[in-house]
């Protein structure tokens, strides 16, 4: 490159922006390699109800626009059960709730292997845990050596998954610094980030595009429509989650997931963090620990 | 090459043309006497919706969609049915016509009978019915006399052959739907490229289905529906209030925008009025979507010119517009903050002077930056005379939003039909006259300029009247007694013209929630611009126009 051009003559050019004004690029971004970054602006939280507190009105399974949450009397109290998985992050329950037993939970680190991890139930017995076994499991660091190119197929999203995902790619969280890469053609992947609720339409499509993927392979769900349907549970248009049509790995939840919480949805899928929601309940706080250390994936050990 | 024209500059290549002035509005008695001339079973004038809501008979169908549109020189808005009941007329068909600048818009409906409806098409008066006319007879089985397109819009031919009604039975016996195919060219050297439905990028699904002779694009033919998920039909029967979540997912880059729209329509329906301390909040907040939208257009439009760069430090802005939104509302989307009657809950406290200065510093940035791209002779020689949309074309599909005003029309609900927040301020409406990819970028920036005063504008607002920094949450106040009834809601979105139609049921639930998206009008516009262009340039015109899938197929 020859460096700029010289200005031409005669055309108007715009005062220079003067230094330290806001509005720039945001700073780079340590995560998830380092801890959870302090200037993250504080998005909405996961509602986290709490039995002793509740005094059983339900106004929280009322205000539920798709029935995540609902309530239950039992002998000791009121049952509360949250789904995750369905959770629109919008907190109607929140305000509905008389007795700030919904307390705000902390938000980010949700991404899980098993959608039963996706499921909270406070004040009573939970159902047995359906534990799927996984194909790929923790295997995924060492048969992609820490590295993965991803092909990303909106199976009838509302585009918002896809504002965050496009997001990754960008300054600040600039995903390839991870040697995680988007890849134009399902042929080069070694997964599939599927986001919407697998509308009828694209059903056949979506099953296509995984027969294409080379072995082994594997499927990461995105946003409460990928998980569950979301908001759009109950329609006939649609299959309802991408696991009644393919194996899924890794859920992402989120209406979107925060391009955070899709970043430690990838390191989570190589292996490389943990998954911190086991069935609904958070054991550590969030941020308190860099919990997504950067573990050496075994494929960096000598055999 | 030409800066960017202001608001009140015409670009300074080209023949001069006559500045486009909105035709005078005809007075309300003159109007009133047209359509009084229909002799329509009711005239009703809607003063909040500034709308003549007619019922007709359809034997006066044509005829008074004719009036509307050549008598009073609007232009189809929307056509849809809804279903009320069994008996004679329980199926209505709405078609809804705005004017041109601020004069008032018509609103016809026409009883139908449920178990036959049959209603002659106004395609012969207004040729861009025809999706409006196949969505609404694959969904309510509706029987258009005299179209010709019969295809159905979102059942892909054999593949999924069961009827599927969107919010009501389509009656049986009705007629058997056509299997669709795609026009072929044929000829020497002629070759067929079918992309999607799953792209390269990451975007929306849809099918592009291109005829093409070496390079030249012919033809191009669109097919979309692979979004469907029936976002209308599962908000029948919910509560009103609740749909805000559910609008917001009708385009989800646009959550704000139909959110507001939906709101909009409840509002009206019910006769509320939003506190101005919630108007001018959400003016804040939509504003800022605006910005963080139209910014990752031109992040987009760099990107397929190979010109990484720039897309880079764009979409840095974006990001940047996107983490404000989260600081005021705890959502990078903006999502469940707007509700009907005001905001769902305060804005988060964050200090005013530095999102005013953010904001300052976003227009400012983007300008700067869009210099400097144009500045360069190989961008250039991408961006101008690529998919270029004329005017007449534009006028003719007919194009809203930055799509058409780059194509010289002067269309803007907020100046046209002033809403909530716009309400007594001024807008500015950049326009540009070419119609390429270029003229697309260059209204694209000066409407995030114009965006960012805005919204630095409604801060101001808010702060000078002293709210304590925060919009109140109260509930608004109502003005009538809720009567359950029809509401229109309009937004100017970053797409362009949003309309929501709600009817709610006496039980306060909605009845029947009809959305047009603004792509809806806009996708015929794309496969006018791409033809004579080279296939590698589709990319690139296909973001210049950014068109919703999801807001299409909802």
């Amino acid at each position: 490159m020859n460096g700029p051009e010289p200005p031409r003559p005669g055309r108007p050019r715009p005062p220079p922006v003067p230094p330290g004004l806001p509005g720039g690029a945001p700073a780079p971004l340590g995560y998830p390699r380092g801890p959870w970054p302090t200037d993250e602006p504080p998005t909405r939280r996961f509602p986290r109800p709490d039995p002793d507190r509740c005094d059983g009105c339900a106004a929280c399974a009322r205000a539920c626009p798709n029935g995540a949450l609902r309530t239950a009397p039992s002998a000791s109290g009121t049952v509360v059960s949250l789904d995750y998985g369905l959770c629109l992050f919008c907190h109607l329950c929140v305000d509905a709730c008389p007795s700030g037993a919904m307390a705000a939970g902390p938000m980010g680190e949700l991404a899980v292997r098993h959608r039963d991890d996706l499921r909270l139930v406070r004040g009573g017995p939970r159902p047995d845990p359906e534990r799927l076994r996984h194909e790929v499991g923790e295997r995924v660091g060492r048969l992609f050596a820490g590295s993965l190119s991803i092909r990303a197929v909106d199976a009838g999203s509302c585009n918002g998954c896809e504002v965050e995902i496009a997001a990754l790619q960008w300054p600040r969280y600039d995903l390839e610094r991870l040697g995680i890469y988007f890849v134009a053609s399902p042929r080069h992947a070694d997964a599939l980030l599927v986001s919407g609720p697998v509308t009828r339409n694209m059903r056949a499509a979506l099953e296509r595009t995984y027969r294409a993927v080379p072995g082994p392979s594997f499927v990461i769900a995105v946003g409460a429509c990928g998980i569950s349907g979301g908001p759009f549970v109950g329609s006939a248009e649609i299959e309802g989650g991408v696991d009644r049509v393919l194996p899924v790995e890794v859920y992402i939840p989120g209406c979107p997931p925060s391009p955070l919480g899709l970043l430690y949805g990838l390191w989570l899928a190589l292996g490389r963090a943990e998954p911190r929601l086991r069935q609904g309940e958070l054991p550590a706080p969030v941020g308190s620990v860099p919990g997504t250390a950067d573990r050496r994936t075994p494929a960096r050990r000598p055999p | 090459m030409s800066p960017i024209p202001r608001e009140g500059e015409e670009a300074v290549e080209g023949p001069r043309v006559p500045r486009e002035e909105p035709a005078a509005p005809l007075d309300r008695a003159t109007e009133r006497e047209m359509l009084g001339s229909l002799r329509a079973g009711t005239v009703r004038w809607e003063p909040t919706e500034e709308l003549w809501r007619l019922s007709v008979e359809p034997a006066q169908w044509v005829w008074s969609s004719r009036t509307a549109t050549e008598g009073l020189g609007h232009r189809l808005s929307t056509l849809f049915a809804d279903r009320t009941g069994d008996g004679p007329g329980g199926l209505r068909v709405h078609a809804l016509f705005l004017g041109q600048g601020s004069s008032a818009g018509v609103h016809l409906s026409v009883g139908l009978d449920p178990l036959r409806p049959r209603l002659a098409s106004l395609v012969d008066p207004i040729p861009y019915v025809a999706p409006f006319e196949r969505e609404a007879a694959e969904s309510f089985g509706v029987e258009f006399e005299g179209a010709r397109d019969r295809r159905p819009l979102r059942r892909h031919g054999a593949r999924d052959p069961e009827p599927r009604p969107a919010a009501g039975d389509p009656p049986a016996g009705s007629p058997a739907v056509p299997a669709d195919r795609f026009a072929a060219v044929e000829g020497e050297g002629v070759h067929e490229i079918a992309v999607g439905p799953v792209h390269a990028g990451v975007i929306e699904p849809g099918h592009f289905r291109f005829q093409v002779v070496g390079e030249r694009i012919l033809r191009l033919e669109i097919r979309l529906g692979y979004t469907h998920k029936g976002t209308e039909r599962l908000l029948s029967g919910r509560p009103a209030d609740l749909g805000t979540i559910w609008a917001e997912s009708i385009s989800g880059d646009m959550s704000l925008a139909g959110a507001m729209a939906y709101a909009q329509a409840v509002e009206r329906a019910r006769g509320s009025v939003v506190a101005p301390a919630d108007d001018r909040a959400r003016g804040l907040l939509l504003e800022l979507e605006r910005t963080a939208f139209l910014l990752g257009d031109l992040a987009g439009i760099a990107l397929d010119i190979g010109y990484a760069v720039g897309a880079a430090r764009a979409n840095g802005l974006r990001e940047e517009a996107y983490r404000t939104l989260a600081r005021l509302t705890g959502s990078r989307l903006g999502r469940s903050i707007l509700a009907v009657g005001g905001l769902r809950r305060p804005l988060l406290p964050v200090p005013s002077d530095r999102v005013a200065a953010t904001l300052v510093g976003l227009g400012q940035r983007t300008r700067s930056w869009s210099e400097e791209l144009l500045d360069k002779s190989s961008v250039l020689d991408r961006l101008e005379g690529t998919g270029t949309l004329p005017r007449w074309v534009a006028e003719l599909v007919p194009c809203v939003g930055p799509v058409a005003r780059a194509s010289g029309l002067r269309r803007d609900l907020r100046a046209d039909r002033p809403y909530g927040p716009y309400r007594g301020i001024e807008v500015r409406v950049p326009r540009a006259r070419e119609g390429d990819v270029k003229a697309r970028f260059q209204v694209k920036v000066a409407e995030i300029e114009e965006a960012c005063r805005l919204a630095g504008q409604f801060l101001e607002a808010r702060d000078r009247a002293g709210t304590g920094g925060n919009p109140s949450a109260g509930p608004s106040v109502a003005v009538a007694a809720p009567s359950p009834t029809d509401g229109l809601g309009w937004v100017e979105s970053p797409r362009g013209e949003f309309l929501v139609h709600v009817r709610l049921d006496p039980a306060g639930t909605v009845g029947r929630v009809h959305v047009r998206d603004p792509s809806f009008l806009n996708w015929p516009a794309l496969e006018w611009a791409v033809r004579g262009n080279i296939v590698p340039d589709f990319p690139l015109i296909n973001k210049s126009f950014n068109l919703s899938y999801s807001g299409y197929d909802r």
